[in-house]
């Protein structure tokens, strides 16, 4: 798994790409914690994430905690068909905004 | 016939692991979506069997996967020497927490209800000296 942090005006890309799971998860979120100390408005891109299991999950409710306290936002893309079984199984999936393309989830944020 | 190999017990093996399985589910013909359901039900169990039942306890071991394809059905059991540990012992959590702000809920479980919500038959035996994690999937009929 490899993350790329990029800063696009005052928002926050996390590019993942490889599989999160519990070897992996704790590298993702150093790196999530990275981008919410730099802006409070993250898109976190896991189009290129092929699997994640519930290790990764624990990550995206770190986030969401962590962004609801600061009152931020987080968008997350490219969420593939399998991962969003999980998160709807899990009952994650009704608290995130879930876009296709990065430049969708930087518009959605840029919105207000 | 039954299929046999051992995994490192440590997390650096989860890679490999999820990708026997899925060479194992291709060559039982399961589909795409229960492919995954396999893998990740098979990846929460070992991440609990490397993280506590042998790092936690200062163990350094194996896990073996053992498999079997039948015209009906794809079998997985996981096979490891930690102190008996059934992971349906503990309470799962249900509909209601799984509705719950995740600002208020409770993360344990979400790995073993995963597990169980995606395979077909999910078992557990402590038999000599060993835990087995079982996974069924069924092969749909064509």
């Amino acid at each position: 798994m490899k993350v790329t942090i990029t800063d696009q005006d005052e928002i926050t890309v996390v590019e993942v790409s490889g599989d999160i799971d519990s070897k992996t998860a704790p590298e993702f979120e150093r790196n999530a914690k990275v981008a919410m100390d730099k802006s409070k408005h993250i898109v976190i891109d896991l189009t290129d994430v092929g699997f994640m299991s519930s290790a990764g999950l624990r990550v995206l409710l770190m986030v969401y905690r962590n962004i609801r306290s600061q009152e931020g936002k987080v968008v997350l893309v490219g969420v593939s068909e399998e991962i969003q079984d999980v998160m709807s199984t899990t009952g994650f999936i009704n608290f995130f905004t879930i876009v296709e393309k990065p430049e969708d989830g930087v518009a959605f944020l840029k919105q207000d | 016939m039954m299929e046999s190999k051992s995994f490192p017990g440590n997390v650096d093996s989860l890679d490999s692991l999820r990708e026997y399985v899925g060479e194992r589910a291709q060559q039982a013909g399961l589909a795409k979506k229960p492919t995954y359901a396999l893998k990740l039900a098979v990846d929460e169990i070992a991440t609990n069997i490397i993280l506590y039942g042998y790092q936690e306890a200062g163990l350094v071991a194996d896990f073996t996967v053992l498999s079997e394809i039948t015209e009906q059905a794809l079998m997985v059991i996981l096979e490891d020497i930690a102190a008996p540990f059934d992971p349906l012992a503990r309470e799962l959590p249900d509909s209601g927490d799984l509705t719950k702000s995740l600002e208020d809920r409770e993360i344990g479980g979400l790995g073993i209800y995963l597990t169980i919500n995606g395979v077909d038959e999910f078992s557990y035996e402590y038999l000599n000296g060993k835990n087995r994690n079982k996974f069924v999937m069924k092969i749909a009929s064509t």
